[in-house]
């Protein structure tokens, strides 16, 4: 029996990087696991195998996280398939490394809109299953970038930070039936959105990092998969950073 | 709880218990049978007994609160095959004749509810107290603690209702009070519930004194009614309104015949700009019923008044007394003038009764009358399914036979849903109000985010699903604006959010139940001070409240002290 046997997840951006591996790590605890993308087909198709290799349903569906409507009917379609869906991670996000001072509005709502506007629509389309059943666990997915002070993009870390008091608001908001709301802000990992991050930065990371390397996605996938079990049940509202002690 | 019906006042406490039912016991010291109160609290079941001899005594009834209520309603089922009437409970009631407090017994008989008395004077006496046996059994299950008023007027002596008032064994505050401004009326009424001497109006001063005693008791009221008599006839009428104009009050609501209003366009007007509501006595809308229950056909005075009303658009309230045989085919027409009309907010059905100078001597068969539940299936006939039975509930704040209510969200179409098509009564209390409209409280915030989320959640299941969260989402705008909202502004937004239909049983001699009378929250505000329960006052104190030069209504000369067996004797009839 794994951590989350019989339960349904449903993990965004899910086809690459933090969120394949959340993906897998569900899937090895015995969840059934449903995960969006916007980008490559073969990406999807190729993590869906796997997923299935690990002996449970899965599900791959082509739709933005700004696509309301689309959200609507991804989790009215994984309910019919699934029965219910349990596990919501929001981890779909972008990054880009730029001053402020060249920041186009254009680049700030991007930001914006995937990271906050993303986990937003997504929640509002899959709570409405989790109140019926007055039961649900939902994650979304921060960076140290949006709970401490760092050298990262503007946008990017506001956008985090919104989501830190998105968490905050809506586990209030929700607890009473039954569903919580925690998020995890990873420090810098192997992959993902770091991969790109100037030398410099990242040896000023590893200089404060008590654990001097950066985590793995697997790592942050293990944690993942224990905050939406139903082992921790009695976390709400919470943001944990997992950033091996900056 | 909080009393579900008022802007809470801090400083209002609730009462320490949930009061249930009337149950008799022994007294535990002289061990004679008295009436007892069962009250549900801290988890467990009290009889609490006011013995004239010993003084107030409680005693213990069983351990879990829970299980006991369930086992109390339990009673009220009628084995199947079981012939003949059915023991339910037994209560306090009165000899239809001499008004003695006699004990009851509450039978069941073919699905529906008799009181069963036995007078010493004046011999047996049935009389029907619910046509459904089984909304007034599952009525008992609403039973909510009630809340106390910031001072009792009067301490618990003999107990009730004779203390009144109110004492402090009362078991609910003043939710409605009511202020009879004069005795002079420009009708009489064959189902008039008081008994109008033409003697006099209150003195302005006297009013004021009244307000200020209400207000000592009370913190501040949602509502103040002034009636009669009939209001309009008191040549000070509007100065006694902007007595009632303070900031601790909410909405002056004049009850009326509405005659005057009809056919004096000025008097109207000074109604508008005084800003007081309208409770418009309407029982029908055709002459035989006006004449059978107000004694002359006043059809087209009635429609010049509801014209007047809607051209100046002042928020009114119907009341449609309904009584068996006269006006009950024409409950649907008053829902549907209630749904038509934007400044109409309410409609209270009171199924009549027959008590004062009128209703007590108004022909009627005791054991074939409206009640409560017939008033709501005729809601449901007439209106072919748009109001529904289902869509009823007892009022948790009053005695939960007293009152049934539903509220009506107004959609963005204009259209009105019954609250019970998306909302369970039973798990959202707080909407359970003895008022007209809802208040924007912070407890009415968080019933509403509630109510929005279970709906969100079965939007595909529920009736218009959207439209509901759409109104709902305009109410919450609207109600909760982001700026501090004044008392009045409050209640005017909520007005224009919900509609409500109201049904009060008023008692009388025959259906009296005084387990009734002890969470009664519509009062009548005395010169006195004394606050004393609508049909505690009806029936018992009306003659002596008002002094002794008033005179002791025809249908209580004959009650004879020291007759009955209950617990208390009634002085004030003397």
């Amino acid at each position: 029996m794994g951590l989350l046997s019989g339960r349904v997840a449903l993990v965004t951006g899910g086809s690459r990087g933090l969120g394949r591996a959340i993906c897998l790590a569900l899937a090895r605890e015995g969840a059934e696991v449903a995960f969006n993308f916007s980008r490559s087909d073969q990406d999807a198709a190729e993590l869906l195998a796997l997923i299935q290799g690990l002996g449970v349903r899965g599900w791959a569906y082509k739709t933005s996280v700004l696509d309301k409507a689309g959200l609507q009917s991804l989790a009215r379609t994984l309910e019919a398939e699934a029965g219910q869906i349990d596990v919501l991670v929001n981890n779909a996000g972008v990054g880009q490394a730029v001053p402020l001072a060249l920041m186009e509005e254009e680049d700030w709502d991007r930001v914006m809109s995937v990271n906050v506007k993303g986990a937003f629509l997504t929640t509002q389309a899959v709570m409405r299953g989790m109140i019926k059943r007055r039961r649900g666990r939902i994650l979304n997915i921060s960076s140290l970038a949006g709970v401490k002070m760092m050298e990262a993009p503007v946008h990017y870390s506001a956008a985090k930070a919104a989501l830190k008091g998105f968490t905050e608001a809506l586990a209030k908001e929700i607890g009473r039936y039954g569903i919580t709301v925690n998020c995890l802000a990873p420090g810098i990992l192997e992959a993902g959105v770091s991969t790109n991050l100037p030398e410099a930065r990242l040896a000023e990371y590893l200089r404060h990092c008590a654990l001097g390397r950066q985590g793995t996605l697997e790592e942050c996938a293990e944690v993942v998969a224990f905050l939406v079990s139903d082992r921790n049940s009695y976390m709400n509202g919470a943001t944990i950073v997992l950033d091996g002690g900056v | 709880m909080d009393c579900t019906t008022c802007t809470p006042t801090p400083a209002r406490q609730d009462r320490p218990h949930t009061f249930l039912a009337h149950e008799y016991a022994a007294c535990p010291t002289c061990e004679a049978r008295i009436e007892g109160r069962i009250v549900l609290r801290a988890g467990k079941v009290y009889n609490l007994l006011r013995c004239l001899a010993c003084g107030p005594q409680e005693t213990l009834v069983a351990d879990d609160a829970g299980r006991y209520l369930i086992e109390f309603l339990a009673k009220g089922q009628v084995p199947e095959g079981h012939q003949g009437d059915w023991l339910f409970k037994t209560t306090t009631s009165t000899c239809p004749t001499c008004l003695a407090l006699l004990e009851a017994e509450v039978v069941i008989r073919e699905g529906r509810v008799f009181f069963k008395k036995a007078c010493g004077e004046c011999g047996p006496s049935e009389a029907l107290v619910s046509e459904d046996a089984r909304y007034y059994v599952q009525a008992y299950a609403f039973a909510r603690a009630g809340t106390e008023p910031l001072e009792f007027t009067q301490p618990a002596k003999a107990g009730c209702p004779v203390d009144c008032g109110t004492c402090s064994d009362h078991e609910q505050h003043t939710c409605l009070p009511i202020i009879e401004v004069t005795d002079h009326c420009n009708l009489e009424c064959p189902i008039c519930i008081v008994d109008n001497q033409y003697s006099s109006h209150m003195p302005l001063g006297v009013f004021e004194s009244t307000i200020a005693g209400l207000i000592r008791a009370e913190g501040r009221c949602e509502s103040v009614a002034i009636c009669g008599g009939e209001p309009t006839s008191h040549p000070r009428i509007f100065d006694l309104i902007r007595a009632a104009d303070r900031p601790e009050i909410g909405r002056v609501v004049l009850i009326t015949n509405g005659l005057r209003i009809g056919r004096d366009l000025g008097f109207a007007r000074q109604i508008k700009d005084s800003g007081a509501y309208v409770a418009l006595q309407l029982d029908g809308f055709d002459a035989e019923t006006h004449r059978v229950l107000r004694g002359r056909d006043l059809t087209e005075e009635k429609a010049a008044t509801l014209r007047v009303l809607r051209e100046l658009k002042i928020p009114t309230q119907l009341i449609f007394v309904a009584a068996r045989g006269v006006n009950e085919h024409q409950i649907g027409q008053a829902v549907d003038l209630l749904l038509g009309e934007d400044h109409i907010l309410s409609l209270n059905f009171q199924p009549v009764a027959f008590t004062g100078n009128g209703g007590g001597r108004f022909s009627h068969d005791p054991l074939d009358r409206l009640t409560i539940p017939g008033v709501i299936d005729a809601v449901d006939k007439q209106t072919h399914g748009r109001i529904k039975k289902s869509d009823f509930s007892p009022l948790p704040c009053s005695h939960p036979q007293c009152v049934s209510l539903t509220y009506l969200l107004r959609l963005n179409d204009g259209s009105y849903l019954p609250f019970p098509r998306f909302v369970d009564f039973r798990k959202h209390g707080s909407l359970l109000r003895s008022s007209a409209t809802l208040p924007a409280t912070a407890e009415m915030h968080d019933t509403l985010h509630e109510i929005i989320h279970d709906v969100y959640a079965r939007e595909d299941d529920t009736e218009r699903g959207s439209d509901v969260l759409a109104a709902l989402r305009r109410a919450l705008d609207v109600m909760f604006p982001g700026r501090p909202v004044g008392v009045r502004e409050e209640l005017r937004i909520g007005e224009a959010q919900a509609k409500s239909i109201f049904l009060h049983h008023y008692m009388d001699p025959h259906d009296f139940d005084l387990e009734r009378l002890r969470k009664c929250c519509h009062h009548y505000a005395q010169a006195d001070g004394r606050i004393m329960p609508a049909c505690g006052f009806n029936l018992f104190h009306r003659g002596a409240a008002k002094g002794p030069d008033t005179a002791v209504p025809a249908w209580a000369k004959n009650a004879p002290l020291g007759s009955g067996t209950a617990s208390a004797r009634l002085r004030v009839v003397t």
